[in-house]
């Protein structure tokens, strides 16, 4: 038998658990919510779970420190706080001034630019336009502010996850 | 009948046309950039031919670099596939003037069906019900405004050289009209080359609804029946299913032999398909001509025992069409899922990445086109299509259940896909009564990833993850990246932070 908590990041999102591990059957709690289920392991990459009367079947990968599992064909991410998983689109940070960084959700190639520095934006305004995969992808602000910083040019080709522009938030004002 | 082909795509439409080629007893040459070096189509084909960087302009786009490639390989034929080359007729004209056979429609064809706006006034002209638009794309900033404003809004922007929804834009009012029009412009240039868009009137929440048509070089021309269609997300299908439920057998019959006089109007020859838009009131209205194989011909060749591509490949060698019109029946029911690589929670966002474990779905009546292999690092560069899976069965209701249960039997780990979001669409009751509309993903799935089922499987997951921390059997750890050795797989550091005997 073995017992350990886990704090753990599924698509992004930070969930603390413990795991008790017997002779194939798994104790999951989360808080004040328990699971239990009979576990069996199918090969290196399958195990089927048993949760009441409901069979689940599970496959899973590792890349990385990133450990891919698909759940009945539904696929989740999972990995340690530390190692962002990185769901598109979530890239945005919040700094505590309330200022944002709007980063490319993906790798592709800026195709246009709809502001500059010092302009100001309101919230869901189209700021920079990144094409991948022959589609194009609108990035938007999710804040009223100020234009802070362009970190691209058009034509640039970006990685996800880089910084595109930074949005400083209006101060509160009459 | 060719020795030889080119294929002058990649993905799995490259590996579909390569079998056929197999199985017809002819050699197949594979062209890549250099993102495809390891992929799957290049693996398969008897030769591969290198085309350089991997924006598709300087590769699977460049046609003088495919043109030499068949040159230099001795191929006589050229299968452009989808997409990239396949309706683009100075392509099919280089391919006339070098003495390569273009297999496709006539580049005359091929032509007049890829101006949207000229087949819309040919088939007008034949008699065949068009949706009402405008006749121009050389219009003014003013002009647009007022075909807009007597369309009535809600209007569609169109690319003239449109398809797969590229360029499209639907409009509500005046205020939305420039941005849209300036948008379908930009990406109708980036995807076809050509920025020319149009407007027609938008019917709201119909029916999509094909007619696969087979044409040969003596007019002689048959259909194989519909696709249902209406599955789409921005304009783009992602579930197709033959015979459609929304049609019955007369309604079926005038819209085939109507598919067939457009073809005909067209001068059409090989096999190409008719769209129409079919509306509440069960109107039909000829929407375009695809003048190339579809993504969704399997469901075709399912339902009616015909291979499309071994068509295709005798048409253009000059073999005269063989099959007629009352020898053809739809048997069955085949439902087909395009797998994309792409994040259904995330707005569709293209999801590039690698492919770090891979299991295709298997069983009586199920097929896997699949593009793709374990290992296979998706590019950013090209459209994300990765595999479709097609399943056959007696009826609607067991080929749903069979699609269901071969949707979780097919896993695709290390970037997010469509799979799963499509097995919970085969799963909704509107799904499954027949009744979706284009409007069906947009009204139903909006705030999909939610909900109760949900957290319940990321809980199991989040089990499975420290399970498998926990035992001894890990997962393989997919080709771990560079500077990686054995021993940094292990709990410590792949799940930090936790403890023995830790309180929960």
């Amino acid at each position: 038998m073995s017992l350990a908590a886990f704090e753990l990041l599924v698509d992004g999102e930070t969930r603390k658990i413990s795991v008790e591990a017997r002779e194939g059957a798994l104790t999951v709690r989360e808080g004040e919510r328990v699971l239990e289920a009979e576990v069996r392991r199918i090969s290196a990459s399958e195990l089927r779970l048993r949760v009441g009367d409901r069979s689940v079947r599970i496959f899973l990968a590792r890349d990385g420190e990133r450990t891919f599992i698909a759940v009945d064909g539904r696929p989740y991410v999972v990995s340690e706080p530390r190692v962002e998983a990185g769901r598109p689109g979530e890239a945005d940070d919040k700094a505590a001034g309330g200022s944002l960084r709007i980063r490319a959700p993906m790798p592709g190639k800026v195709t246009k630019l709809a502001v500059a520095e010092g302009q100001r934006v309101r919230r869901n305004q189209t700021l920079v336009i990144v094409e991948a995969m022959k589609m194009e992808n609108e990035i938007k602000t999710s804040i009223d502010g100020v234009v802070a910083k362009v970190h691209v040019a058009v034509g640039d080709l970006v990685d996800a996850e880089r910084p595109l522009i930074e949005i400083e938030k209006e101060p509160a004002s009459s | 009948m060719f020795r030889k082909i080119l294929i002058a795509n990649r993905g799995e439409i490259a590996v579909r046309v390569i079998k056929a080629c197999r199985e017809m007893g002819l050699a197949s040459v594979a062209v890549f950039s250099e993102a495809d070096a390891d992929a799957l189509h290049v693996r398969l084909a008897d030769e591969a031919v290198p085309l350089g960087p991997p924006p598709a302009a300087e590769s699977y786009l460049h046609m003088g670099k495919i043109v030499a490639a068949a040159r230099a390989t001795g191929a006589e034929a050229i299968h452009p596939g989808y997409g990239f080359l396949a309706e683009n007729a100075a392509f099919a004209r280089l391919c006339e003037t070098e003495g390569l056979v273009f297999i496709g429609p006539n580049s005359a064809a091929l032509e007049l069906v890829g101006d949207k706006v000229r087949a819309r006034q040919t088939m007008a002209k034949a008699g065949i019900p068009t949706v009402p638009g405008m006749t121009s794309c050389s219009a003014s900033p003013d002009e647009f405004l007022a075909a807009a404003r007597a369309l009535g809004y809600p209007v569609m922007v169109k690319a003239s050289a449109g398809g797969g929804g590229k360029g499209m834009r639907i409009v509500a009012d005046g205020d939305g009209l420039e941005p849209a029009l300036e948008a379908g412009r930009r990406e109708a240039r980036s995807a076809f080359g050509d920025g020319s868009v149009y407007l027609e009137k938008c019917i709201e929440e119909p029916r999509h609804v094909e007619f696969q048509v087979l044409a040969g070089n003596d007019g002689r021309t048959v259909h194989l029946f519909e696709r249902e269609c209406s599955i789409q997300r921005r304009h783009q299908k992602i579930l197709e299913e033959s015979p459609s439920p929304a049609l019955d057998p007369g309604l079926r019959r005038e819209m085939g032999e109507t598919a067939v006089r457009a073809m005909r109007a067209a001068g059409y020859t090989n096999a190409g398909t008719v769209e129409f838009l079919l509306d509440k009131d069960r109107r039909f209205y000829f929407l375009e001509v695809n003048a190339r194989l579809q993504v969704e011909h399997p469901v075709t060749e399912l339902v009616t025992g015909v291979d499309l591509v071994r068509q295709q490949i005798l048409i253009a060698s000059g073999a005269p069409l063989a099959l007629r019109q009352e020898d053809l029946a739809q048997r069955g029911h085949a439902i087909e899922c395009r797998i994309y690589a792409e994040d259904p929670k995330s707005n569709f966002l293209p999801s590039a990445g690698r492919i770090v474990f891979l299991r295709e779905p298997k069983g009586p009546g199920i097929r896997f086109d699949n593009g793709v292999a374990e290992g296979f690092e998706v590019p950013v560069y090209y459209d994300p299509i990765l595999a479709k899976l097609i399943v056959w069965a007696e009826d609607r209701e067991a080929a749903r259940r069979r699609m269901a249960a071969a949707l979780e039997d097919c896993v695709i780990l290390g970037i997010h896909t469509t799979a799963g979001f499509l097995g919970d669409v085969v799963d909704h009751p509107e799904f499954r009564a027949g009744r979706a509309t284009t409007a069906f993903i947009g009204k139903h799935f909006a705030s999909w990833g939610t909900g109760e089922d949900e957290e319940f499987r990321k809980r199991l997951a989040l089990a499975a993850a420290a399970f498998e921390s926990l035992s001894p059997g890990r997962a393989p750890a997919g080709a771990a990246g560079p500077g990686r050795n054995k021993d940094a797989a292990t709990p410590w550091t792949t799940l930090g932070r936790w403890r023995a005997g830790g309180e929960p």
